[in-house]
């Protein structure tokens, strides 16, 4: 089981390797920061904005492949992911924004999986019923609804709450309310900017694992061992849920692989519409400031989350299917 | 004679003790499982469909109640109905009695006391039966857990280490903590039946319990369901489409059709003096491996009808060949048969019908076909394929990043044999055997191959450019054994049957041709030839494979199980058809099939494979009446056949085992691991059998008969003979 | 078998008209009837066609165009010259509307098709070689699958003055920006699929009869597959409407001076309160396009699906109709 881990590991590093690099690429090759440096007032002379990119790592003299050889030795060497065209250093700027993102989606993710899967039995267990329709239906309009449409919907339903009720309820942009005292108020405080932006990812998040829990629990409630499970004296609903869920659990297990890169393009979204400054917002905003190597970095920081989410599927695949435990 | 079932409403109570109970040496209150009236109806989006019509039986402690029938007959919904497994939508009515006790009426809830407990089931398909995410012994302990709450944990895995012994699965201790997908299907059914009967059931009802399996397996299994009654004292319910399957075990039997119980009464009455023309059908259309006899098998033509509508006559009326107008006029009713108490029959002429008819002459059976090539000595007819020395072998692999070998699978080894003009060759054997694999070596011939296959004077050496290619496969052409797999879903029956004419060349008009020939050739309508194929019934749709087999005139038809997915009565109509296009033809078949009833019914020739080998080559009924490799006398014995006084005093070879790995075949003999003679030899003979691998050789006074085996007549281990000889419950 | 060469007359009489060669009813004709007798999916295609037809015509029906400022009403609500009012510039939103629906149905129609020929290349091809070349190619994909194509999107879109920004319209950059990341998982569909063909027994029959491997490509893999591409077509019209308006709306995607229901539906957000029909108005048209899209999808998969039973029975009703009225004629 280690050794197969491994493996694929191995071959994810390689792939995010890859990708980064191709990234890179394309960033170094479209993107010009030198041009915007020049529109400042006053205008810098272009030997001056030369020299201020060389002095950061940016020398755009330089051919890509050149400068992808000491980015690149940057990393390898020393960690170092270089500067931005302002001065910044990737790995400091960086380092705040991967925490701020991270505990977004990870609330996020786990809403998702736990409603979706959650809806998706109890709309199986009723099958035809109001319930099951009204839930299927929603999580099919959620499918043709765009995502940063969805969170701005949501974004303005709580502006209307707030301007009907008089009183700021929810927090809909940013993340802290600033000169709050640490302790239990600033703890309350982020806990409450978390809500609207964790509500509008997971309403738009659950509607596919509500879809594919729904067919795969009903594919599952006929089977055959169910049928063998009820023989031996579980009702219907005992066998369903001791036999049938669990068999149920292996496909979305397996597409874990998959939400976890969408919540986080979904994340993109709801950062840059909630105005978090967190990974995703940094990068459209980076990438509008012609910064290569935060562009970069962002992109490699996407590539390991999906390599993540495979890894986990797989270990979570494992967890429920003793089919595929490797001896 | 002492029936348990006893059938049929309307009768006038004799005993008058219930006047729904008719007759029988015992008590009304005797019976540990009464049904009475026992309706199904299902909705459906085209109406209602009416499953179940009607069925009444009792079922006395300890017996064995036979329920036939083919598939759609409600037999599978009346066991389901019983247990009170139907959907919710079902609508089930008259009365299921437990000892006594009614379960039609009790909720889901209420039921759960009885089911798994008093009243326990076994189902078809043990593939899917067990729960995969579960470990063996979980699922036997939650059968335990459900009906005893307060049995200590060691004790209910105790009882599941006793109950996986029973059952007859090695070191159960071990095999406890296994998954299902690490078992084969016999040990699978095995642990299905030792959950049944963790809790000692009054009545155990099994449900085609060894369809899916081998005949090896199949005999074991049926063993072991004999074990396991004899160890609980279980009533038990078979139901089955094989009439061979419970000859030999019940003590009863009830044949249904369309939903409706046709014929009952004591098996012996059933077998010798069958009085419904659909029974009659039924023994007249399963071929007999222990008959040498060419005689045709008897057709029942059409369908069933469909359930939506009430019947106005009897339902087997469009099927049979004795109807009248009487009989179209209102359904006949379970009704005794003179002479008889107990033997029923829903049939207006049962009078006249009995043992003494000749079912050939009823069912209007065709005359047996006569191939032009049968008169001709075998070897003066021209070679259509021959084999040399052909293997396969593949290397099994292990490790994740570097693959290891850690042996080869032999699943070919060294096969040789020939087929002539107008035979028909087959190959049997378990599965993992490698007739399949013979068969991929045939059809996928190449010049790289190890061995050489000749077809029609062409050698697969030689066939390195299209053109030879395409004349071989001329020669060849083959029939699958899921007719509906093997025919493109999204292709018209014309289509299907134009793209190999159209692959030689043919034009339109010389396609259109054909095809209608080919349509009438395998008894189709021509004007069917616009449908899809989801809009024809399994048996034509097996016709369509075989026209397409035909289209382009081949010498040699390669038939894969052709019959086995097949409805026993429209399993006849195409062994009739085979048997009557290869007389018409010219054809030879290469057959391969589980189903030694039907090899023996249609073949010349047979071959006997074992683990990529041939153990026994020869004519068939040299090889069937007088079978030397042990292998060979095993198989034969496995097979049941359907009558019944045969079956309850034949002794039966049951092997031990599951076919062995291709890893752990042994130096020597092949079948050694489990051989009832090498078991039954003293130490010095057996290490003949160890070392020295026995090379085919030809049976002494026999000109086609070839075997390899080192001790054909030694004797047999006892300890893998079973007789059942509980012949005394049938006595008068 | 009794029955083998006893002659019906009505096959017969059947077979002289099969001769003709006028009774092969085309598969075809049968899907097709098949989702016409699926409401919801006429109304989804009608609903589809009816904004597609819009989006071209619609622009004769007023005198204002997409950059046309009218001084005198600016930020007007509808009314009879201005139908659907205009922007806080004095644009015309009707004539913008129909300006962004052709674009967004342009886009969706463009990755859509194309995404799914790519696709059905790329997963046939590994299917085909199979071994080595298989593994190759899934690593590409799977690598591609791992590229956050919003950051590449971005990156495209946003290159300041530099490259292919300077040559091509925003929307055309889109257009190759979303194909490339659009195909993947129709790809691996199509791959799987095609594999799992390959071992069902019709396909084994036809090679055993000897039918060239392009031949049973093109007659027993594709059509097969046929269902499933064109599902995925319609799938993939509307992830990409739905990625042009996400990208769009976020400022990424699409830029002025080109409009889509993406640029639009964005540029309203910031005066919903103020000029709500700027937002609800394209807003619904999204709706309209992406649900019209969803609702057809439903109906072609269930037209699609051979096994699909109470529908083979209207269709044998009807095949026998015809086949009366030919017989009258």
């Amino acid at each position: 089981m280690l050794k197969y881990l491994a493996k694929r590991g191995i071959t994810y590093v390689v792939m995010i390797f890859l990708t980064t690099s191709a990234g890179y690429f394309l960033a170094v090759s479209s993107l010009k920061p030198a041009l915007l440096e020049q529109e400042r007032i006053p205008r810098p002379t272009p030997e001056q904005v030369a020299n201020s990119m060389r002095l950061k790592g940016l020398d755009p003299d330089l051919s890509p492949w050149e400068r992808y050889v000491d980015w690149l030795t940057g990393i390898v060497t020393r960690w170092d992911w270089g500067r931005s065209p302002n001065g910044a250093y990737i790995n400091a700027e960086f380092g705040d924004r991967v925490w701020i993102s991270t505990r977004l989606f990870l609330a996020s993710i786990i809403l998702t999986l736990v409603i979706g899967v959650a809806l998706g039995v109890y709309s199986a267990a009723r099958q035809y019923k109001v319930q099951d329709r009204v839930i299927t239906s929603y999580s099919y309009l959620a499918y043709i609804v765009p995502a940063p449409i969805a969170y701005f919907l949501v974004q303005l339903g709580a502006i209307n709450i707030n301007e009907s009720v008089g009183d700021r309820i929810f927090f809909v942009t940013g993340i802290s309310t600033p000169g709050l005292a640490p302790g239990w108020a600033q703890f309350g405080d982020m806990l409450a900017h978390y809500v609207v932006p964790t509500v509008a990812i997971t309403l738009v998040g659950w509607g596919a694992y509500q879809i594919a829990q729904r067919q795969y629990l009903l594919d599952n409630v006929n089977a055959d061992f169910v049928r063998t499970a009820r023989a031996k004296g579980l009702t219907r609903n005992q066998a369903i849920a001791r036999h049938a869920l669990r068999v149920s659990f292996i496909p979305v297990a397996q597409s874990i692989a998959f939400t976890i890169p969408a919540i986080f393009a979904g994340g993109f979204f709801a950062e840059k519409i909630f105005a978090w400054p967190g990974v995703g917002s940094w990068s459209i905003d980076a990438i509008s400031l012609q910064d290569v190597n935060a562009a970069t970095a962002t992109l490699a920081y996407g590539s390991v989350i999906f390599a993540l989410g495979a890894i986990l599927a797989d270990f979570a695949t494992t967890l429920v299917d003793p089919r595929v435990r490797v001896q | 004679m002492s029936s348990e079932t006893t059938t049929g409403a309307t009768e006038p109570a004799r005993h008058g003790v219930e006047r729904l109970h008719v007759a029988g040496l015992h008590a009304p209150n005797d019976a540990v499982l009464s049904v009475r009236g026992l309706n199904v109806r299902f909705n459906s989006e085209n109406g209602v469909i009416h499953a179940v019509r009607g069925v009444d039986f009792d079922l006395m402690p300890g017996k064995t109640l036979g329920i036939v029938g083919e598939s759609g007959s409600g037999k599978s919904v009346t066991s389901l109905a019983i247990m009170g497994l139907l959907p919710p939508t079902a609508q089930v009515s008259g009365s299921v009695r437990l000892k006594g006790q009614e379960l039609l009426g009790l909720s889901d809830k209420a039921m759960c006391a009885y089911r798994g407990n008093e009243l326990a089931m076994v189902f078809q398909d043990p593939l899917s039966s067990l729960t995969p995410v579960f470990t063996v012994g979980t699922q036997i302990i939650e059968a335990l857990t459900i009906h005893h709450p307060t049995m200590s944990r060691a004790a209910k895995e105790a009882r599941a280490v006793e109950l996986l012994a029973m059952v007859g699965i090695p070191s159960p201790k071990d095999r406890l903590k296994a998954f299902p997908h690490e078992f084969s299907g016999g040990m699978r059914q095995r642990v299905m039946i030792a959950i049944a009967i963790a809790n000692n059931p009054r009545v155990l009802i099994a449900d085609e319990p060894t369809t899916a399996l081998d005949v090896t397996i199949q005999a074991q299994v049926l063993e072991v369901l004999h074990t396991a009654q004899e160890e609980t004292g279980a009533a038990v319910v078979m139901i089955t489409h094989d009439l061979g399957v419970v000859a030999g075990m019940a003590d009863d039997i009830m044949v249904m059709y369309a939903g409706k119980p046709v014929e009952t009464g004591g098996v012996d009455d059933i077998y010798y003096n069958p009085r419904m023309p659909y029974t009659m059908g039924l023994l007249g259309a399963v071929p007999r491996v222990d008959v040498a006899e060419k005689a045709s098998l008897v057709p029942i033509e059409g369908m069933p009808p469909n359930l939506l509508h009430a019947p106005t006559g009897c339902s087997f009326a469009p099927r049979c060949p004795l109807a009248s107008d009487a009989c179209l006029d209102g359904e006949p009713a379970l009704a005794p048969v003179a002479g008889a108490a107990l033997h029923r029959a829903a049939c207006i002429k049962s009078g006249s019908l009995g043992g003494s008819v000749d079912v050939h002459g009823v069912f209007a059976a065709p005359p047996v076909a006569v191939s032009r090539f049968d008169a001709i000595p075998r070897a003066e007819r021209s070679t259509v394929l021959q084999l040399k020395d052909v293997r396969k072998h593949f290397p099994l692999t292990r490790g994740a990043l570097i693959k290891r070998r850690i042996g080869t699978v032999k699943a070919v080894d060294g096969l040789s044999f020939d087929i002539r003009e107008g035979e028909c060759f087959s190959i049997v054997g378990e599965s993992g055997s490698g007739k399949t694999t013979t068969l991929l070596e045939i059809l996928e011939f190449h010049p790289d191959q190890d061995g050489e296959v000749v077809i029609g004077g062409l050698s697969n050496k030689q066939a390195a450019d299209a053109k030879t290619k395409g004349k071989m496969r001329r020669e060849l052409q083959m029939v699958f054994q899921d007719p509906t797999g093997a025919l493109d879903p999204r292709f018209t029956v014309y289509e299907v049957l134009a793209e190999p004419l159209q692959n030689v060349g043919m034009d339109r008009p010389a396609i259109k041709k054909r095809i209608m020939e080919l349509m009438k050739l395998v008894g189709l309508q021509p004007d069917h030839v616009n449908r899809f194929p989801n809009q024809f019934s399994g048996g034509q749709r097996q016709r369509i494979g075989i026209a397409r087999a035909l289209a382009v005139n081949p010498k040699l038809v390669v038939l894969d199980e052709p019959v086995s997915a097949l409805d026993v009565s429209v399993q006849a109509g195409v062994i009739n058809l085979l048997d009557h296009l290869r007389a018409e033809l010219g054809l030879s078949y290469l057959l391969v099939a589980h189903d030694l009833s039907v090899v023996r019914h249609i073949s010349n020739r047979v071959a006997v494979m074992y683990l990529g080998k041939i153990v026994e080559i020869g004519a068939v009924d040299r090889v069937f009446d007088n079978p030397r490799h042990p292998y060979t006398r095993a198989l034969l014995s496995a097979i049941p056949v359907p009558d019944p006084q045969l079956e309850r005093t034949r002794e039966r070879i049951i092997l031990q085992g599951d076919l062995p790995s291709p890893l752990q075949a042994p130096k020597g003999c092949n079948f050694a691991t489990r051989c009832p003679v090498f078991a039954a030899l003293p130490p010095a003979k057996q290490e003949k059998c160890r070392t020295l691998e026995p090379p085919l050789e030809a049976a002494t006074g026999s000109r086609d008969q070839q075997f390899a085996c080192f001790y054909p007549d030694g004797e047999l281990d006892e300890d893998m003979l079973v007789v059942h000889e509980t012949v005394d419950h049938h006595a008068p | 078998m009794t029955n083998l060469n006893a002659v019906d007359p009505a096959a017969v009489a059947q077979d002289a008209h099969l001769e003709s060669a006028d009774v092969v009813i085309g598969k075809t004709t049968i899907i097709f009837r098949r989702f016409l007798r699926n409401k919801t999916a006429v109304a989804g295609l009608a609903i589809f066609l009816a904004l597609t037809v819009f989006s071209f015509i619609g622009g004769f029906f007023t005198q204002w165009d997409k950059e046309t400022i009218d001084p005198f009403s600016i930020g007007m609500r509808p009314s009879a010259d201005h139908y659907l009012g205009t922007s806080q510039a004095g644009i015309d939103l009707y004539a913008m509307t129909v300006e962004g629906t052709r674009i967004s149905i342009l886009i969706g129609l463009v990755v859509g098709l194309v995404s799914v020929l790519i696709a059905a290349v790329y997963g046939c091809t590994m299917a085909y070689f199979g071994g080595k070349a298989d593994k190759v190619m899934l690593f590409i994909l799977e690598a591609l699958i791992m590229m956050p194509a919003l950051l590449v999107v971005a990156v495209a879109t946003s290159g300041g003055a530099a490259g292919l920004k300077r040559d091509l319209p925003s929307w055309l950059l889109l257009i190759i920006v979303l194909l490339v990341f659009s195909w993947m998982g129709t790809a691996r569909l199509i791959r799987s699929m095609s594999m799992s063909l390959m071992q069902r027994d019709f396909v084994k029959a036809a090679q055993y009869m000897g039918v060239p491997p392009r031949r049973i490509v093109w007659r027993h893999l594709v059509p097969n597959i046929g269902s499933l591409l064109i599902l995925d077509i319609t799938r993939g019209v509307t992830a990409a409407i739905l990625a042009e308006v996400a990208f769009s709306f976020i400022g990424i995607g699409i830029k002025v001076p080109d409009v889509s229901l993406g640029v639009l539906i964005g540029q309203a957000t910031s005066q919903v309160s103020t000029f709500p029909w700027m937002f609800w108005v394209p807003l619904t048209v999204m709706f309209l396009l992406t649900g019209s899209l969803a609702m057809m999808n439903d109906g072609l998969r269930d037209a699609f699906d051979p096994s699909s039973s109470s529908t083979g029975k209207a269709k044998k009703a009807r095949a026998r109709k015809i086949t009366a009225e030919k017989k009258t004629a």
